[in-house]
């Protein structure tokens, strides 16, 4: 056995961290050389960490590194080595120790996502990557990058954020004959550069903070959130969903939220756009399907999903870009409608501030936006309006660093859908990221506000985290393709808020009824699978990760709570909600912000309420809505 | 100027500099930059608001290297560095027969004040597509000062429909007179036409009356009154006996005369006598011009001559007081280019009547200026020393004096045949005889002391000065 040689390109550290969370199968030859030609992934790991870690945001990244800088630190103490020049038993032994003590599990969790990670895409890369079929070509998009667009120019209307609320407001915008400009901080990605890089390539373009966005809390919570133009959309599973009616009810009736009582028609009017149908079962893949059988052994209500993914080959990438173009995310189906009616978009354009003119003849009024090029420097554009829809994470900050954050409840009232997810281990083969990736939905729960979604994705990309380091994780990311995942998001409290100006910080503490509902959810997720065959459940729990039995389940779930589940959430909402009481929502009930004129909120920071399904549908409904209001309709 | 005037704008001055900018513009479709200069002479009927936003209107010259050179340029500007953090552009000019438009704004931020408040990006549209980019940037070694020390900030003075409604609120002893006075280039013939308001001083009821005079190259003057007429107290200028001279039209019938004229001003608002002497009314009259020149175009006609006059050069004139001085020399010359307009006076008041006439004499430039500067100075001087002098006389009477490093000699000639003797009657019952003509000769002498006295302008006027000598 010899010490793993250092890759270049990854640092002492982290080539020690991928090597002792993850080692070797055998003795790899000794001259790198022949190493390379081997083509063993693993070699390739700590490079890819390496890269993953580089596109994470600072703080992340810093506690990466400090983590992985903390092992190689014991390691030293311990043997008088680093881990990178350990053998693998000692290896073993060192991280043997260190889990051992349980309060260190969480943290040996979190740094093995980003190694997981990079050793998913490293294998699968090794595997080949199926050349995805394009079902047709995009439909063409007038696209620019900030660094071409002129200093100064004007419109009729801004629209800052080209996601699900951005496009469909732009596009209404555009059909009633304004001069609209789209300004998107991410790029515009292709189908078929989609199909040409590996997922974990994507993975860093596709997501804000490479995908490492943090509510912290207790627990804290992985947030994340597309940045490219089509927002999160690009990357979200294509589940779509009504906004169900006792929400709406809800949101009309508590918040006076004026589009509620009649978002019918635009939610209509959102499903033909996407081409929404319920997902066929062709395609489904083995862990759609057993989610079914168990369903459907306990009598639950379940179905495929409705999804916006006509002709969906079950690629199962949809959280990194649809490689087919099936998927019809908004860049593909709202935007090119919006250009077709002229809305030009603007690429790699981060809003630094919404111009506000504060003495103009009635009050402050937006007038347009000044905008942080790509490649430095900054151009303006002067707009009598000035449509926010940066998504509910940023939107607040935007305000903020405007001057336009006087509301004393903007950036609050966040809802997240905090989620979770279980495995089971099944007999035969599952091969889970064979299919679609988010497949059915289990609805037994729903009333009591949990959602049940089985969604699968490639090794590593997903929110599971596989148990157990060293050979024990080994093992577990070899056998992966018996496992069947399912996950469960839950309607929250509005416990969230986001602070800051320039740089996002989210907070989000898990109110004791969610944290209930966490714990009833893996239970029912543990069920379904014991149901559907399963012969152990991984829990996701770093103390008990594996149950045979529901009585086993029970009794982990019984000492647990939901702060030591592995969270994250999807789906922020409501941060600058809109609502009839002037002091409890920062935008009135037809979505304009308070205390200016000329500035319409039209993302999920406008819902009031948590949508306790998936939201894509009831944003761009509400955006649609918002829009039309603006227009007199 | 009136209190309403002034309510009305709400801002008594203006502002009024130049700017130029040198920057480059990229033209789409062209892979090289060309170079530009923009030239703008900046007016803003308030003064700038440094707080504030201003809007102010543009012309100047745009210029493209091998493109455009346009000195027809006009636009307007948008000026608010720190209420909006914005000073922005919209210039149309034409280059290559295509018409253009330049937008663009200097975003001003307090960190970096300097580069943000002298660097303009732009762009370039064609009817509202975009025909290119570029940027210009205010040269501060070479542009500063020269900027500087354009900043002017002219008194709104309003247009000349802001002096024609009456000035008269109730007071007796007050006399309040609109007249126009022309002179027909083709036929040589004057137009007098003298409208008048009078309050007694005895407290009666306030009349409106006045006269209408024609002198013609062949044959005698003409004239007519027409009134007393009770004062209606009408709303925008003089209208009684059927009678009326509204801002722009001037029309009515005394005895076989009949006017009807419309009013075309020329020229910015002339004040004889100070300025502040007009808006407040200290002293026993004051004199004003609502534009120093005005064009007159329509018809008179007296017995069986009818004037088709179009375009006729003259002015109207405005007065406001207690009454007629104790004696006055008036004269209104067109000199062509420039205008002068002196008034000299001795007053009733007791004391005052034993002083020489006080001379306004008032010399409006091309340029729009007027010599002197101010009208206090041709009437005292220096506490009386290098006060403008007037020898008052008929036939020939005379206006000398200096002021600066100019001085001028004015010669007045009312020959008698030309001259119409009329009686004024002022508020107190008291007469005064004046003997007018719109067909005097003058001559106008100006010189320039450039080691010596040299002339410069010297302009001889046959038959085509106004002119009146006032006696009692």
């Amino acid at each position: 056995m010899t010490a793993t040689r250092r890759q270049p390109g990854a640092s002492r550290s982290l080539t020690g961290l991928a090597a002792a969370l993850l080692p070797e199968e055998r003795e790899a030859p000794e001259d790198p050389a022949a190493r390379q030609a081997d083509g063993s992934w693993h070699a390739r790991v700590p490079a890819r960490l390496e890269s993953v870690v580089a596109s994470m945001p600072l703080p992340a990244r810093i506690g990466i590194r400090a983590a992985a800088a903390a092992l190689d630190g014991y390691a030293v103490v311990r043997t008088g080595r680093r881990l990178a020049a350990l053998p693998a038993p000692e290896r073993e032994s060192v991280l043997g120790s260190l889990g051992a003590r349980p309060a260190l599990l969480p943290l040996l969790d979190v740094v093995k996502v980003p190694v997981l990670l990079a050793a998913g895409t490293e294998r699968m890369v090794q595997q080949g990557l199926p050349a995805p079929a394009l079902l047709r070509q995009d439909p063409p998009l007038d696209c620019t990058p900030s660094d071409e667009w002129p200093a100064c120019s004007t419109a009729d209307a801004v629209v800052i954020g080209s996601g699900a609320g951005g496009a469909t407001a732009a596009r209404t915008l555009a059909r009633a004959g304004l001069r609209v400009v789209v300004l998107e901080e991410g790029r515009h990605h292709s189908t078929a550069s989609f199909g040409r890089r590996a997922p974990l390539d994507r993975f860093a373009e596709l997501y804000r903070d490479g995908g490492a966005t943090v509510a912290l809390g207790n627990p804290p919570l992985l947030l994340p959130t597309g940045r490219a133009v089509g927002g999160t959309t690009v990357v979200n599973s294509g589940t779509c969903y009504r906004t169900p009616d006792h929400v709406l009810a809800r949101w009309a009736r508590e918040f006076g939220f004026a589009p509620a009582a009649r978002l019918g028609p635009y939610l209509d009017d959102a499903e033909r756009t996407l081409r929404v149908a319920r997902q066929p079962l062709d395609v489904l893949g083995s862990n759609g399907r057993i989610a079914l059988a168990g369903a459907e052994r306990l009598g639950w209500q379940a179905a495929p999903l409705r999804r916006n993914a006509p002709g969906c080959m079950g690629s199962c990438q949809c959280v990194v870009g649809c490689p087919t173009g099936a998927k019809q995310s908004v860049q593909l189906s709202v935007l090119p409608a919006a250009c077709a009616a002229g809305a030009r978009i603007v690429t790699g354009a981060r809003v630094l501030r919404i111009l506000v003119d504060p003495d103009r003849p009635g009050g402050a009024r937006a007038v347009g936006v000044r905008v942080a090029r790509e490649g430095g420097g900054t151009l303006e554009i002067l707009a009598p309006l000035v449509v926010v829809a940066a998504g509910a994470l940023q939107t607040p900050p935007l305000l903020r660093r405007s001057g336009l954050g006087g509301h004393p409840r903007l950036g609050r009232n966040l809802s997240v859908h905090p989620a979770t997810s279980v495995a089971g281990r099944f007999a035969e083969p599952v091969t889970a990221w064979e299919g679609v990736l988010q497949s059915v939905g289990v609805e037994e729960l729903h009333s009591q506000g949990v959602l049940i979604e089985a969604t699968a994705t490639p090794p590593g990309m997903g929110s599971f985290v596989l148990p157990g380091t060293g050979r024990e994780l080994r093992t577990e990311l070899d056998d992966a393709h018996s496992l069947a995942t399912l996950g469960a998001m839950i309607a929250d409290l509005p416990s969230g808020r986001v602070l800051g100006r320039d740089r996002v910080l989210v907070r989000y503490d898990l109110a004791r009824r969610d944290a209930d509902r966490l714990v009833a959810a893996v239970r029912a997720m543990g069920r379904l699978l014991l149901a559907a065959g399963a012969q152990e459940v991984l829990t996701g729990i770093p103390r008990a990760p594996r149950v045979r039995t529901l009585a086993e389940l029970d009794d982990v779930l019984g000492r647990v709570s939901a702060r030591q589940l592995h969270l994250s959430a999807y789906h922020p909402t409501g941060t600058a909600a809109a609502g009839a009481d002037p002091e409890r929502f920062p935008a009135d009930p037809a979505g304009r912000l308070r205390g200016v004129h000329g500035v319409l909120i039209a993302d999920a920071s406008v819902l009031p309420g948590c949508p306790e399904v998936n939201p894509q549908l009831s944003i761009m409904a509400a955006a649609h809505a918002v829009a039309d209001l603006r227009l007199g309709r | 100027m009136t209190a309403a005037g002034r309510s009305g704008r709400g801002s008594t001055r203006g502002t009024a500099f130049r700017e130029s900018m040198l920057g480059t513009v990229r033209l789409d479709g062209e892979d090289h930059t060309r170079r530009v200069r923009l030239d703008l002479h900046v007016t803003a009927d308030r003064v700038l608001r440094p707080l504030g936003t201003t809007e102010a209107q543009a012309q100047g010259r745009v210029r493209i290297a091998g493109w455009a050179n346009d000195p027809g340029a006009a636009g307007e500007l948008e000026i608010s560095p720190l209420a909006r953090h914005r000073i922005r552009y919209r210039i149309t000019f034409t280059a290559d027969g295509r018409r253009l438009a330049l937008d663009g704004w200097k975003s001003v931020t307090p960190r970096r004040p300097l580069a943000s408040m002298t660097r303009l990006p732009f762009t370039l549209y064609e009817d509202g597509v975009r025909a290119g980019e570029g940027a210009l940037r205010f040269p501060l070694a070479s542009g500063l000062a020269p900027f500087l020390a354009s900043f002017r900030f002219p008194r709104n003075e309003g247009g000349p429909d802001t002096f024609a409604p009456p000035r008269w609120s109730g007071s007796p002893g007050r006399t309040e007179v609109w007249y126009t006075t022309a002179t027909d280039p083709a036929t040589g013939t004057g137009l007098w036409l003298h409208h008048e308001l009078v309050a007694p001083t005895d407290g009666s009821a306030p009349y409106a009356h006045g006269w209408a005079a024609v002198f013609p190259t062949c044959g005698p003057v003409t004239h007519a009154r027409f009134g007393p007429a009770a004062w209606e107290r009408p709303q925008d200028g003089f209208a009684a006996a059927g009678v009326a001279a509204r801002p722009g039209r001037l029309t009515g019938s005394a005895g076989d005369l009949r006017w009807d004229l419309a009013e075309q001003p020329a020229g910015a608002p002339l004040f004889t006598f100070p300025r502040w002497s007009w808006r407040r009314p200290l002293l026993p009259a004051a004199q004003m011009l609502p534009a120093a020149r005005a064009d007159y175009s329509g018809t008179v006609s007296y017995g069986t001559t009818t004037l088709a006059l179009d375009g006729v050069p003259g002015a109207t004139a405005r007065i406001f007081g207690h009454g007629n001085a104790h004696r006055w020399a008036w004269l209104h010359a067109d000199l062509g280019d420039e205008v002068l307009e002196v008034v000299a006076a001795v007053s009733t008041r007791p004391v005052l009547r034993r002083l020489p006439p006080l001379v306004f004499l008032r010399l409006r430039r091309r340029d729009g200026s007027t010599w002197p500067r101010r009208a206090e100075r041709t009437a005292v001087g220096w506490a009386g020393l290098g006060r403008f002098r007037c020898a008052i006389g008929l036939p020939t009477w005379t206006v000398t004096g200096r002021a600066g490093l100019r001085r001028i000699r004015v010669e007045v000639t009312q020959p008698a045949d030309r001259t119409l003797a009329l009686e004024y009657t002022d508020p107190d019952g008291a007469r005064a005889t004046c003997r007018n003509t719109e067909r005097a000769d003058a001559q106008v002498v100006l010189e320039r002391w450039w080691g010596r006295w040299r002339p410069e302008r010297r302009w001889t006027l046959d038959g085509t000065a106004h002119a009146e000598v006032g006696t009692r």
